[in-house]
């Protein structure tokens, strides 16, 4: 029933021996020890467990590890290099949008694809994107107000 | 006033961490050895257990150990030590554990749990107080009464009632004879969840060497530490509790809650840590539930609008096990008179043990429950006297000289809660209304609000600090940080009492008894209150240390010195000093001998003056008072009976803001989920005690295309007992929502609703209704 998976992760290819049914979330949790992304439901809801799959933001915690053969898959882990910070993780860190923080890689993941797919977005796609996660903390505004800024910098970068 | 470094926006200690998705949470965590549980639950809501058969479940692969509750020898509780850590002969609510499996991973605990068989006798389930008060109701816990409850408390044995509070001030109710026009009703506040993003969960480690080590998603190491002790008959400091990074809490990761679980399930398999953390699920049916509170409010007045008399009954459904609902009853009970003065008060708090999982904290403490009723019943009498609302409420205002229900006389140190209606006019009175248009009605109401802390005798919290050898400063508190930035206060408020910058202040991360000050817990908006306090204290005796060095360097009184957290110098002559970088571990003279003690202090902090409430429910009880107020534009579909929020505008005297970023973001927080419970949160069980919604699916959190445009300004009068005048309001916001909104849609419309939540179908129903009359 276990089957050889082989997905790249944060840039390196990675193989894992899982029951092909099993969430993406776990196996980049529990096999391959990444943390970072977080489990708040089980059933797609709540977004604390989206990663960026070939490109696009996925809910790890409904997504088959299956569907992750020779993806391309970033977590919040991949985002920095070394001490320096995605210009999404610079804004959101300095916008107020972290409280708690249980959600907030799910909602940097979110941006990532949103920003990387599509540097342009329109205020209300970014408003839709956001629309997909829960925070119980901050009332979303300051969330919103990292997203512009980190749109702002991605630009300004290129 | 002005400060350094208060007042301004420094980032969060831990933002970088949280975006790097490096902060460590409870399910982060991987310890050597470690197994994994998982709990059953059980089928009914209320059932004798006629037997447990495990056997098909230990033949299952992975499972180490099988355990139930039989043979526990202990109850537990802080209050009322009613509760068990797993059922014995009979289950009381939904979520109750039953059994548990432990197994080397958490799949396989949770394929053998399914291999469990369970026999029960079902019982008859009461999920509302009203009737589990009833004089024919079986009683839920027979024992009742005879369990170690806080000798303040008042059980009712033979009955479901846990505790009875009573508060009586002035005439009591004798005082609405000088009342010329009353006002009454019955207001709701229904189930709910603080549904914190990251669920609950714990490891619990029994060692060979006999001592317990533990991690929590909790706000109160030392509860748990002292509660782990006392059951297992271990000294306390044989326990070891450390709290990582927890994702919000909101209230019901406070007291002690899964922990006595899982440390029942782990000391069945000693050596080994095990692991549990709530599914969604679990997290809704098996942890501490919030609200439960029906509150019946009589208000009496004079023709010209002064107060005079409140009668308050509140039942509240307080769950299975009542040790974490008394404490919300009274808080709710005691506030009920809202921010104004009553010269004739008789209220009484029921705490009813109910078939629903136990009710304990929930950001706001029972204010917002109560203070519904209140904020509602003023628009009502305002109508009925023909009066202004905001006259009505200005002429009755709490305000300096009065006295509180509990016999506490307010100063101007407590706060101006006029200077907030007077905002509350400005950003959201003062424009014209929107006229009702072909699609929609408009509205707009308020609430005038007010909390104090629920304290405790032994409310504290303590800091220790110590000055490095280059003047930097390392500050350790017990201050749990579940996303309110409190380690942003501690830098920020040891950085001004040091006078040195925050960047060289650095703020503890995770909680460690073995290492950490004492603190009793995290809760009741008092961190900023009393941890600045005790910051404050451990600075004063850190620099008396210093100028005791410095007094020997210089030769001369330490008096006669003065700290500017650079160095330490003459009064008249700046020119006479010595730098703190060459006293704060002692002054070595220029043979090596070395004078004076190393630059370290700890301190602590209460609530100065707190004391038990008399048998009349007097006393020094609020102590801490933060007053404010809240008001909401809203929007009602006429097609649909949807309500949307347009702009919610919030306002408080929190004595001094420390950082206008974070605590802008903390009233937004508040004021949202309290829309929330408003608008959308209601835990449905059904007649059987089952949930029916214990998913985000189907309990709707507010997403971003809920929240409406917010207004947050704050009033700063200082305070007589917060660090530099601040005072606490990570729950305030929470209070005023639902009346606000319930004023506004009055407004709007003339429906009177006196129970929440305002589904649209509610709304859609109740315009249909008024159509037809």
């Amino acid at each position: 029933m276990e089957e050889k998976i082989t997905f790249t992760l944060n840039g390196m290819p990675r193989t894992v021996e899982v029951d092909p049914e099993t969430m993406l979330v776990e196996v980049i949790r529990d096999v391959l020890d990444l943390t970072g992304t977080k489990v708040g439901c089980d059933n797609g809801t709540c977004g604390s467990c989206t990663v960026v799959m070939n490109g696009r933001a996925v809910k790890s915690c409904i997504t088959p590890v299956r569907k992750a053969a020779g993806a391309d898959v970033v977590t919040i882990e991949g985002l920095a290099k070394g001490m320096t910070l995605h210009p999404i993780q610079k804004s959101i860190s300095e916008s107020g949008a972290v409280q708690c923080g249980f959600c907030t890689p799910g909602i940097i993941m979110e941006l990532y694809g949103l920003f990387e797919a599509k540097p342009t977005a329109s205020q209300a796609e970014i408003e839709t994107a956001l629309n997909k996660h829960l925070c119980r903390c901050t009332g979303y505004e300051p969330i919103r107000d990292g997203a512009l800024m980190a749109q702002k910098l991605m630009q300004d970068r290129k | 006033m002005e400060y350094k470094y208060l007042g301004k926006n420094i980032n969060r200690p831990d933002a970088i961490s949280k975006v790097t998705g490096k902060a460590v949470y409870l399910d982060d965590i991987r310890l050597p050895g470690m197994l994994h549980a998982a709990i059953l639950r059980p089928e009914y809501a209320h059932a004798k257990i006629l037997g447990i058969d495990t056997s098909e479940a230990e033949k299952m692969p992975g499972v180490v150990k099988v355990v139930t509750g039989a043979g526990c020898p202990f109850r537990y509780g802080d209050n009322i030590r009613d509760l068990q850590p797993m059922a014995i002969d009979r289950v009381r609510y939904i979520g109750e554990p039953v059994a548990a499996v432990v197994a080397d991973t958490p799949l396989h605990a949770r394929k053998a749990m399914e291999k469990i068989k369970v026999s029960y006798e079902p019982l008859p389930v009461y999920i509302d107080a009203c009737d589990a008060m009833k004089s024919d109701a079986v009683l839920i816990q027979p024992e009742n009464g005879s369990f170690w409850h806080l000798p303040t408390l008042q059980p009712i044995p033979g009955t479901n009632i846990a505790n009875v509070y009573r508060l009586v001030k002035g005439k009591g109710e004798d005082g609405f004879a000088e009342a010329d026009v009353t006002v009454e009703g019955e207001f709701v506040y229904p189930f709910g969840s603080c549904a914190a993003i990251e669920p609950h969960g714990s490891i619990v480690w029994f060692k060979e060497d006999q001592t317990i080590e533990a991690w929590s998603s909790s706000i109160c190491p030392f509860i748990i530490r002292e509660d782990l002790a006392h059951s297992y008959g271990v000294p306390v400091s044989d326990v070891r509790v450390h709290i990582p990074d927890v994702g919000g809490c909101f209230g019901y990761k406070s007291d002690i809650t899964v922990e006595q679980t899982v440390a029942w399930i782990a000391s069945f398999v000693p050596g080994r840590p095990v692991k549990w953390v709530a599914s969604r699920k679990e997290d809704f049916t098996s942890t501490l539930i919030g609200h439960g509170m029906r509150t019946f409010m009589k208000i009496g007045a004079k023709k010209d609008g002064t107060l005079v008399a409140i009668k308050t009954t509140v039942q509240h459904s307080g769950g299975a096990y009542a040790d974490t609902a008394v404490n919300v009853t009274m808080a709710s009970t005691h506030n009920s008179t809202g921010p104004y003065a009553f010269e004739h008060c008789d209220l009484t708090g029921f705490t009813v043990y109910t078939n629903t999982p136990p009710v304990g904290a929930y950001r706001g403490y029972g204010h917002q429950e109560s203070q519904f009723a209140t904020e509602r019943l003023m628009d009502m009498l305002a109508r009925k006297l023909n009066m202004d609302p905001f006259e009505l409420r200005e002429k009755n205002f709490l305000g300096e000289g009065k006295t509180a229900s509990t016999g506490e006389t307010m100063f101007k140190t407590n706060g101006d809660i006029q200077a907030c209606l007077d905002i509350i006019k400005k950003e959201v009175y003062a424009h014209p209304q929107v006229r009702e248009d072909e699609n929609y009605y408009y509205g707009r109401g308020f609430a005038a609000v007010f909390k104090t802390p629920k304290g405790a005798p032994f409310s504290t919290k303590g800091c220790y600090m110590k000055m490095n050898i280059d003047g930097s400063v390392s500050v350790n508190m017990a201050g749990a940080e579940v996303g309110q930035g409190l380690r942003t206060v501690v830098r920020q408020v040891a950085a001004e009492a040091l006078k040195i910058p925050p960047e060289k202040v650095r703020v503890y991360t995770e909680i460690d008894t073995q290492f950490s000050p004492y603190e009793w817990q995290t809760i009741g908006s008092m961190f900023t209150t009393q941890g600045g306090r005790a910051i404050i204290r451990a600075a004063d005796k850190l620099i008396a240390i210093l100028k005791h060095t410095a007094a020997q360097v210089l030769k001369t009184d330490e008096d006669y010195l003065e700290y500017d957290g650079e160095y330490v110098f003459l009064r008249n002559d700046p020119t006479v000093r010595v730098a703190v970088k060459d006293i704060n571990r002692g002054y070595i003279t220029d043979d090596g001998i070395t004078i004076g003690d190393v630059a370290q202090a700890v301190s602590d902090a209460r609530l100065p003056r707190y004391s038990n409430p008399d048998k009349n429910g007097q006393g020094s009880i609020g102590v801490s008072y933060t007053f404010g107020v809240q008001a909401a534009e809203i929007r009602i579909e006429k097609k649909s009976g949807k309500i949307t929020v347009d702009h919610f505008a919030s306002s408080y005297d929190v004595g001094q803001v420390i950082n206008p970023k974070q605590i802008r973001g903390s009233v937004m927080g508040g004021a949202l989920m309290a829309i929330g419970a408003t608008l959308y949160e209601k835990m449905e069980f059904d007649a059987e005690g089952r949930l029916s919604n214990p998913h985000f699916f189907n309990y709707h959190l507010p997403t971003y295309k809920d929240a409406p445009r917010m207004t947050v300004e704050f009033v700063e009068t200082p305070d007589a007992v917060g660090p530099f005048g601040a005072r606490g309001i990570g729950e305030h916001s929470v209070i005023g929502a639902a009346p606000a909104i319930l004023n506004a849609i009055y407004n709007a419309t003339g429906v009177e609703f006196y129970e929440i939540p305002i589904t649209p179908e509610k709304m859609k129903k109740a315009l249909d209704a008024r159509q037809e009359k």
